[in-house]
């Protein structure tokens, strides 16, 4: 049964794909049912795959050679990806079918958001490294491809781009990674690699440890190389919500988890992990407080939370970090899709021309506002309870000074919450009539994300469960969702969280006062800190690199049989040496 | 070193492989290109007859020299009735000129 199901979650929207591609955009009406029907059949089998969790290789496909064998392994890790792609896949598409009602190219769109949640579930349960680089390149094909969807917007255009240069960064490292982990090992599984990790020597373990980590941070938009991330906001707003807050972003922190328990030996690695994590909550926290497009203020936001994660991983706190993966994925999905039916309703991102929504749009209000208690992390919402989890791991087993700047980004999110709901919906309106409160579709997402934000951290002990069961390498002990909530409850640093976040939701309302200071950072933080420019360096870089080898495509025959021939001329050397040695 | 048949064939076949591969740097026009090529395969041929009757397997080389005389008339055919319809198209065989899928 495990490996019908494993197949169908991958190859249901494969399918899909294929066939709303075929289809083409006569018939629109008939691609929003094919693509509904699909995702949702591959979510459901998703969730089927949940009791059969286990960690031997389910499928395993030998190509022989040196590309090994590819496998899929339906593990806690692996699953728990796959289902957030699938049902969030599914729930963004049912958005979509509202969101995308007057759009062109309607099968563009659809295929790539199908081949993107496939592709995605596959990258959670491969258990192959190569394999793992394989679908890791195709995600980010997808996203660069669904960012500059409207390919007449030169903006949309810049912005794929340089996501796709910028995770290509990361690529590189992880097949480098990959491709060392083959030599000494001459293996491409990750059980092999989880278990044989000790016997690498040091410095190869350190390279291929910090390959990773280059490649996490590229993927999951770290601190140095996180600014793609704002400009990939110029996507479909479903498509962000799906793969820029939701999927493809986790994947980096997916990575670092799962090779956790070989990496963390590694002298210095868990601490840069660590750094690497809170400059990035910290950082990006602050730079949400001064962005002034809704969805930019969103990315930043997601930046931030990831660097959450990432910290919990340095700290060793798997289990947390993968369960704020699973709130996050949930509430900034709904957050992304409620300003995603703001943006429809009122036809602009920019804060300054809303205001005073909430009266005309109650229902997304609400829905916004929960995602909100999410993401700040106030109790009964799931965020709360997967971020005290990881403050408290902080508190435990970092260094103090990195725990205090995880503390300083929870009131820091706190603070541009706040001000994004005030923004939006208090006061008086500053821009065009709200036309609709959401329409129909919009509504069935918004309302299942609104019910799993506040109910999801129900699933901490299952989740556990599985991930004890599971994952051998990684030592996670289970604990009972109660056990979980009572311990979150009775630790003081939840309560020293709650009191910085009540405290910088003072300061909003103290803003007036606070206004110079905020005059003075405010040319720092829209500029990036000046990350944006080494990033717009790299960008031209490898697009100047680009053009200079361009010069080499003459188009002329000659040349091109010039160049065949000293090809063949090179090989005939390179084969009469080897003879002759 | 005394001139063997073979090395004279040899040698035969290296002066049209080179005599086919200026043909194919040096010339602008398609339908000279197509010459180019079709000596190339000639020389191609002709070592593949002499390396078969070196070796003692005549039969065998023979064999594959049809297979590759027939697939080598197929590439003729098709070259110059591009060529010809590239004349007809942009009015010139100039290989020079026929840069449009430059990237």
């Amino acid at each position: 049964m495990l490996k019908l199901f494993l197949l169908l979650t991958i190859g249901l929207p494969w399918l899909g794909a294929a066939c709303i591609w075929l289809i083409g955009d006569r018939r629109p009406r008939l691609l929003h049912a094919f693509a509904v029907a699909f995702s949702a059949a591959a979510g459901l089998s998703a969730l089927a795959m949940l009791p059969y969790a286990s960690e031997e290789i389910a499928i395993s496909l030998p190509l022989g050679g040196i590309f090994g064998n590819f496998s899929l392994v339906a593990d806690g890790l692996g699953i728990l990806i796959a289902a957030i792609a699938s049902v969030i896949g599914c729930l963004a598409i049912i958005f979509a079918t509202d969101y995308m009602k007057h759009a062109h190219q309607l099968a563009r769109f659809y295929a790539l958001v199908l081949f993107f949640i496939g592709t995605m579930s596959g990258l959670g349960l491969s258990g192959s490294l190569l394999l793992t680089f394989f679908l890791w390149e195709i995600t980010a094909f997808c996203s660069y491809a669904l960012i500059s969807f409207h390919n007449d917007d030169p903006k949309a255009v810049a912005g794929g781009i340089k996501a796709l240069i910028m995770t290509q960064v990361g690529g590189v490292g992880l097949l480098a990674g990959a491709l060392l982990a083959y030599a000494y090992l001459g293996d491409y599984a990750i059980s092999t690699f989880l278990a044989q990790a000790g016997t690498l020597p040091p410095g190869v373990l350190a390279v291929i440890g910090f390959s990773f980590l280059l490649a996490a941070a590229a993927k999951s938009a770290q601190v140095p190389l996180h600014s793609w991330l704002p400009d990939a906001m110029e996507a479909p707003t479903p498509v962000t919500a799906l793969i820029h807050a939701a999927t493809m972003v986790n994947a980096g922190v997916y990575l670092l988890a799962r090779f956790y328990p070989a990496f963390a030996e590694i002298p210095g690695w868990s601490t840069t992990v660590m750094i690497v994590g809170a400059l990035t909550a910290l950082l990006a926290g602050l730079m949400a407080v001064a962005a002034g497009d809704i969805k930019r203020v969103l990315a930043y936001s997601t930046i931030s939370q990831l660097g959450y994660m990432v910290y919990a991983v340095g700290c060793g706190a798997i289990f947390a970090s993968q369960f704020h993966l699973l709130s996050h994925a949930i509430f900034k999905a709904l957050l992304f899709l409620a300003a995603g039916a703001i943006i429809t309703a009122i036809d602009t991102r920019d804060l300054q021309k809303m205001g005073g929504l909430g009266k005309k749009m109650p229902f997304v209000r609400l829905a916004f506002i929960i995602g909100s208690l999410g993401l700040v992390g106030l109790p009964i919402a799931n965020g709360f309870f997967s971020k005290e989890l990881i403050l408290e791991k902080g508190l435990e087993s970092g260094p103090l000074a990195l725990y205090l700047v995880m503390l300083a980004g929870a009131g820091i999110t706190a603070l541009y919450t706040l001000r994004l709901n005030w923004l939006i919906f208090a006061g008086e309106p500053r821009g065009p009539e709200p036309q609709h409160d959401g329409l129909p579709a919009m509504r069935v997402s918004l309302g299942i994300l609104a019910l799993g934000t506040l109910t999801s951290w129900l699933l901490a002990g299952g989740l556990g469960n599985m991930f004890a069961g599971t994952l051998p390498f990684h030592h996670i002990e289970a604990e009972t969702t109660l056990t979980v909530a009572e311990h979150i409850f009775s630790a003081p640093a939840t309560w020293v969280a709650m009191a910085v976040i009540l405290l910088s939701g003072a300061l909003w309302f103290g803003r007036a006062k606070l206004a110079p200071l905020g005059r003075i950072f405010e040319p720092i933080l829209v500029h990036d800190f000046g990350f944006e420019w080494l990033q717009t360096q790299i960008s031209r870089l490898v697009r100047g690199s680009a053009a200079l080898l361009q010069h080499t495509q003459t188009g002329q025959v000659n040349w091109n049989v010039a160049g065949i021939l000293l090809g063949l001329l090179a090989v005939l050397i390179l084969l009469a040496r080897g003879i002759s040695s | 070193m005394t001139l063997s048949p073979l090395l004279i064939i040899m040698i035969g076949v290296i002066g049209l492989l080179g005599a086919g591969f200026y043909g194919l740097l040096v010339s602008r026009n398609l339908i000279k290109i197509v010459v180019a090529l079709q000596v190339l395969v000639k020389a191609a041929l002709v070592g593949l007859i002499a390396a078969g009757n070196y070796n003692g397997q005549i039969n065998l080389a023979q064999s594959l020299a049809l297979t590759v005389i027939i697939a080598d008339t197929i590439v003729a055919v098709m070259g110059i009735a591009l060529g010809v319809q590239i004349r007809r198209h942009m009015g010139t065989l100039d290989v020079r000129e026929l840069s449009k899928l430059k990237g």
